[in-house]
């Protein structure tokens, strides 16, 4: 679920951490794509470039499991890492959403910009665990594929949302 | 024991006078409302972001001194509802979906209409395609237009599109696709506007039936990256005052059939500027006094859209000023302000809470600590 994160006084420490980190969240999150555009269009884009070598370990720093970590510079939702399942996969018995929006991050270990697809876990309710909200590029609705304020539980069995998954589509095209 | 204890029913406690016994209470009672609700009355919703199945609406009147005094009655609602209150009739509307086994299942949405003086629901609208759009709550993602007489709602899947509902026949006569735009705001005699993804937006207009009867394509009027609007405007006299990302308004008059774009001019000027102060929070502008006012938090950056507002400023929009900044308690994630002569801004705040302050004189009034192991997010007032 992608929702604004200040309900709850955990929550509210997130806020207060993500203030801290303004500087070096202003590098990230920079979307490449155009307003007009559908969602699934962003994943053409990454199959027409280059051959994808995906970082080696090492190359990939940082914890999934916390807000900070670079994947997350546009997610909105429980990570999927504190829920049974991983950066890429969903926990046990949920379903991946096919539908998706789109962020760019930085990944520091290589500094190169990534195409991330956030692809929401569904058919449970909310995992409650490791809430992140980072909102760099982020637009309101009316640009929804770069949008987390809704649901992307779309194409789903049950559009109940559970985690969010942060799966590399490819390197942005400049 | 169970010997004394009937003793004391018998004969009574020793040394306490005795008194005319109480007479046999009426089973079965329950309270009702008015049809009308007082200007002090507001429904605060609880998505229950937990336990989204879960969520409610509490209707509240603010002029209460305590807890108990506020809480006047509660609907429940599922999966991050919308909600719409008429104004020409006794009721109003909840978009919600359900499914066959609670999260999994059968899903079904639906149009829930409640009768405001009983707060049950007195009807259903089944949407037969399941597409209403779940998302962040919006007042303009289910709005009435026409004295009521049509009930819009917003549908993502992800293709956009606006439902329109009779509410005189309680059916759906129509669904309207839009050119991946959203919301809903009402335009003209009997039609709406959207924004689209490319900063432009389209108008409609409807027949006595709900048939689009014709619209039209705003030309693209502002940049979606360098200063996006926020579809959260307040409106005011047919005037839609859209705060953007980055600290303007964005005026559009929506009094004709085709929404026509306006003047934008700054929310911070002089030192402000400095402190980089910019709107923000879930619901970041409401309107009183032939005023706006915007919820603004300072050092702002690219994604600081959602931070709450430690302060409201307002303005006078005949002259574009600001004529005062109320300094909050808490900050605030979403307020709203009550209509009548003497407006109260009712503020959900970071710690859960609400906060109730005069929109005149700026000065607080009460504050609500513990929102009765609720979240309040949006606050609708005067319903």
């Amino acid at each position: 679920m992608k929702w604004l994160d200040t309900f709850t006084e955990r929550i509210s420490r997130d806020v207060a951490k993500t203030s801290s980190r303004r500087g070096f969240l202003g590098n990230l999150g920079r979307l490449i794509v155009g307003g007009s555009l559908l969602p699934l269009l962003p994943v053409a884009r990454a199959a027409d470039s280059p051959p994808l070598t995906l970082p080696a370990e090492g190359e990939d720093p940082g914890d999934p499991a916390t807000c900070e970590y670079w994947r997350n510079c546009a997610v909105d939702g429980f990570l999927c890492s504190c829920c049974g399942g991983s950066v890429t996969s969903c926990p046990p018995g949920t379903e991946m959403s096919p539908i998706t929006w789109i962020g760019t991050c930085t990944n520091p270990g290589d500094g190169k910009d990534y195409i991330i697809s956030y692809n929401d876990c569904c058919a449970k309710e909310s995992c409650g665990n490791c809430f992140c909200n980072r909102n760099e590029a982020d637009r309101p609705t009316y640009r929804p594929h770069t949008s987390n304020d809704y649901n992307w539980c779309l194409g789903t069995k049950s559009a109940a949302y559970h985690c969010t998954v942060n799966i590399i589509l490819g390197v942005a095209v400049k | 024991m169970l010997k004394k204890i009937l003793l004391v029913f018998v004969l009574g406690i020793p040394g306490v006078a005795v008194l005319a016994e109480l007479p046999q209470d009426k089973l079965g009672a329950v309270e009702t409302l008015p049809a009308e609700y007082p200007d002090s009355w507001v429904f605060v919703h609880d998505v229950s972001f937990m336990h989204m199945s879960s969520g409610k609406y509490i209707l509240m009147d603010i002029a209460g001194e305590t807890a108990k005094d506020f809480y006047k009655g509660m609907v429940n609602s599922s999966y991050i509802s919308f909600f719409a209150s008429a104004h020409s009739k006794p009721e109003f509307y909840v978009g919600e979906n359900f499914y066959s086994r609670g999260h999994r299942g059968e899903r079904t949405d639906v149009i829930t209409i409640y009768d405001k003086r009983t707060l049950s629901p007195i009807d259903e609208v089944i949407i037969t395609d399941g597409k209403r759009a779940e998302m962040l709550p919006s007042k303009y993602t289910m709005r009435l237009i026409a004295d009521d007489r049509f009930l819009l709602f917003y549908k993502f899947s992800p293709a956009t599109a606006i439902g329109v509902m009779d509410t005189d026949k309680r059916k759906i006569v129509n669904t309207i696709p839009l050119p991946t735009c959203a919301g809903i705001y009402p335009t003209g005699r009997r039609g709406f506007s959207s924004l689209c993804s490319d900063g432009s937006m389209v108008s409609y207009q409807l027949d006595s039936q709900g048939q689009v009867t014709g619209s039209e394509r705003v030309a693209k009027f502002f940049n979606v990256d360098a200063d996006a609007l926020f579809e959260k405007p307040a409106i005011m006299n047919n005037i839609a005052y859209f705060p953007t990302f980055t600290g303007n308004i964005q005026e559009l008059d929506l009094s004709a059939a085709v929404a026509v774009p306006g003047d934008k001019w700054p929310l911070v000027t002089g030192g402000d500027q400095q402190a980089n102060w910019r709107p923000g929070g879930a619901w970041p502008a409401a309107t009183a006094n032939e005023a706006i006012y915007v919820l603004m938090h300072k050092d702002g950056y690219e994604g600081s859209h959602k931070e709450p507002g430690s302060e409201i400023w307002v303005y006078e929009v005949q002259d574009k000023k600001r004529i005062s900044r109320i300094v909050l308690q808490s900050p605030a994630i979403a307020f709203d302000i009550t209509r009548g002569d003497k407006p109260k801004i009712i503020a959900t705040n970071i710690e859960m809470g609400l906060e109730i302050y005069d929109a005149i004189t700026g000065s607080q009034i009460r504050t609500l600590d513990d929102f009765y192991r609720a979240g309040p997010l949006l606050v609708y007032a005067s319903p």
